[in-house]
């Protein structure tokens, strides 16, 4: 039983990554319809960034993680407003050239000013916690609190305020919000500011937790991608769910039948739950 | 794409040839991985034979009769791919012309050109690929600094059952077989001690969470965990067993480098540690040889350099001293004979143990011996030497097809 539980507190600290990545690509995906596959890297540049900073500029972590934040917001703005608002009355298909290309960039941004030498972000949280037999490093204590808080904060975000209203009203019609006087040219642009922020703190903890190379970022993505359909596309409680299901079930395949298998066994699950519920767990019919 | 060094120097061009022999050029070419996981191992390796290049030409370059070659390394990355593999030697052969290939890292992609190169004009020294079957296919035409992978599991499986304990638990990259075959070897000697191995765990080169292996292990409450694999990924287990509070011996087999093990774990993980590898290059272990390769590689490239690089750096010289014995470049057949009858030579920095008096046994095989390298604040230190026997192993190695 100890080991069963330990198994998913390993899934949570990897699941809640999961989340994270998923929630930034369901706000996207779920107002504005495009498939951001640059997440993955957009990610990725964020623990980059962060390493840059820690590594060879010397600042404090918690400092450098703020700055990346603030960069990858940036960046997330410049994205929507550069790439996708030029076609967003264009056909999907042109905002899918442009997701893969951009995909394309920001990787090669990334292996241009970082390199291609896997990078580990050096944090000091090295303590190991002792709770009735489970282990629980810090690390990874910290990963799923980070996790937690973010996710915390952003449904307050959707749920509570005015901003976040209007987010929600441009999802559910967009014509309405504009009758409703909404400035529909805004929540894009929060939008990304929110996913890209989303991506860093995911970076980060990936950065941390294990490392970043090159290529990394895309199977990231995919990950998410997966999530959003196991949760539900553009259902944020279903990208809680989906992303932490995931990492659990990862960590129990490669525990108890084999790593080798365990993004098999993963997808078979996801594939499992879509035959029974096509919409997604906390999807809508 | 490809690096062109030209590291003739202006000394060399004045030096040593008194102004009556003729200078050519002698183009040699490397394939490694220089990106990827693998190039961990791979770009130590290409940098070690542009440094052996490099003070090759300085001492004069290579005297055939009254000609002189200075070399010019052709490096190209192969990602450690059997596919890219194959496409550099065949780029390095078809269109570059040479005829003698250094580098080779990693097995899979070794053992791809390995597949074809006994067809070749062409001579292939292999660096730290430990594949048993790259010697063991009767390629006159290819050499290998590394011993063979199985060749030290045996070493280490005694090794860890005199330490006294009865149940190991195995984690590692099982599914390439080099690994597996030292595995294998291992478990051979340490049953044969009394011992078991309790658990079989597999990582792939680019897994980085191995929680959730470690954590099964950790029920089956082993005596001590034996870690296989490339230096990441077996850096992260290493981190992530102390991170699950696992308080047992570690055992390993990865030759990093102090620094390559720093970037994912940090020092007061590492602690206690074993690396159960060949006597590759620690400081506490190098001749003088060794400790002034150490020096000139980290003043050149800004790193040190890693354990297993001098396999290639020592390619390098071997070639030196087989074209110069057998007198000629153009002829691949004498030059790889002559590396047959190569003893070892001063400028080497691995430590080899020759058969018969002869650096390369029949299969074109050298041995080092092996050895315990124990983490101990910070560095790796040389504890003891494990026991080696390349005669025997030689004779078993010939033994198979």
């Amino acid at each position: 039983m100890t080991e069963i539980l330990q198994q998913i507190i390993n899934g949570i600290a990897i699941g809640g990554v999961y989340v994270l990545i998923a929630l930034g690509l369901t706000i996207v995906f779920g107002i504005l319809g495009i498939a951001h596959f640059a997440h993955g890297s957009v990610s990725m540049f964020g623990g980059y960034l962060t390493f840059f900073l820690v590594v060879q500029q010397g600042l404090p972590l918690v400092l450098a993680i703020a700055i990346a934040l603030v960069t990858g917001m940036v960046l997330g703005v410049l994205i929507e407003l550069l790439a996708y608002r030029p076609l967003r009355n264009a056909n999907h298909i042109n905002a899918f050239i442009v997701a893969l290309g951009l995909t394309m960039m920001v990787e090669g941004a990334n292996l241009q000013f970082f390199g291609a030498e896997q990078i580990v972000i050096p944090t000091n949280a090295s303590r190991v916690f002792d709770i009735g037999g489970l282990t629980l490093p810090e690390l990874r204590l910290y990963v799923i609190l980070g996790a937690a808080v973010l996710i915390a904060a952003m449904t307050i975000f959707v749920e509570e305020t005015k901003t976040g209203q209007a987010i929600r009203a441009v999802a559910e019609n967009r014509d309405a919000a504009i009758l409703m006087g909404i400035n529909v040219q805004m929540i894009p642009l929060v939008v990304f500011a929110i996913s890209t922020a989303l991506g860093v703190a995911a970076g980060v903890m990936v950065g941390s937790l294990f490392a970043i190379a090159p290529g990394v970022g895309e199977g990231l993505v995919v990950k998410g991608f997966a999530v959003l359909i196991l949760g539900g596309l553009g259902s944020i409680p279903g990208a809680v769910v989906g992303g932490i299901v995931l990492g659990v079930t990862e960590a129990l395949a490669a525990g108890f039948i084999s790593s080798a298998y365990k993004d098999v066994i993963a997808f078979i699950v996801m594939i499992a739950v879509l035959l029974l519920r096509p919409q997604g767990l906390m999807g809508r019919a | 794409m490809g690096k062109r060094l030209l590291t003739c120097s202006v000394m060399a061009l004045l030096m040593g040839t008194g102004g009556l022999a003729a200078q050519e050029t002698l183009t040699i070419g490397v394939a490694d991985a220089l990106t990827g996981g693998a190039a961990v191992y791979g770009l130590p390796q290409a940098n070690s034979v542009e440094m052996a290049a490099g003070e090759i030409n300085a001492a004069g370059g290579i005297s055939v009769g009254d000609q002189t070659y200075m070399l010019d390394v052709i490096v190209y990355d192969d990602k450690a791919n059997p596919t890219e593999a194959t496409n550099a030697v065949r780029k390095l052969i078809d269109r570059d012309g040479v005829k003698y290939l250094l580098g080779f890292c990693c097995s899979g992609a070794t053992g791809a050109v390995a597949s074809f190169i006994g067809y070749e004009d062409a001579v292939m020294l292999v660096g730290n690929a430990a594949e048993r079957s790259i010697t063991t296919q009767g390629l006159t035409n290819l050499v290998r600094t590394r011993p063979p992978a199985d060749y030290t599991g045996a070493a280490a499986g005694a090794f860890v059952a005199r330490q006294g304990h009865k149940r190991v638990a195995v984690l590692g990259a099982l599914e390439t077989s080099f690994y597996a075959s030292y595995v294998e070897a291992f478990e051979e000697e340490f049953a044969q001690a009394g011992g078991e191995v309790i658990a079989h765990e597999v990582f792939a080169s680019k897994d980085r969470d191995m929680s959730p292996q470690l954590t099964k292990i950790r029920a089956m409450s082993p005596d001590a965990l034996l870690v296989v694999g490339y230096v990441e990924p077996a850096a992260f287990a290493y981190r992530q067993a102390t991170e699950l509070g696992m308080d047992i011996p570690r055992y390993g087999f990865t030759s990093g480098s102090e620094e390559q093990f720093l970037r994912v774990a940090t020092s007061e993980q590492m602690e206690g540690v074993w690396d159960l590898r060949p006597t590759e290059l620690t400081l506490q272990s190098a001749t003088e040889a060794g400790l002034a390769y150490h020096a000139n590689y980290t003043e050149r490239f800004g790193d040190a350099p890693s354990p297993s690089s001098p396999y290639a750096y020592d390619q390098a010289w071997a070639l030196k001293h087989a074209i110069e014995a057998a007198g000629t470049v153009d002829d691949t057949e004498a030059v790889a004979e002559a590396l047959r009858d190569l003893q070892v030579f001063p400028e080497a920095v691995m430590q080899y143990l020759p058969v018969d008096g002869k650096m390369f046994d029949a299969n074109g095989q050298a041995y080092t011996a092996n050895g315990a390298f124990q983490w101990q604040d910070g560095h790796w230190v040389f504890v003891e030497e494990l026991p080696s026997d390349p005669a025997a192993y030689s004779e078993f190695l010939s033994s198979l097809d």
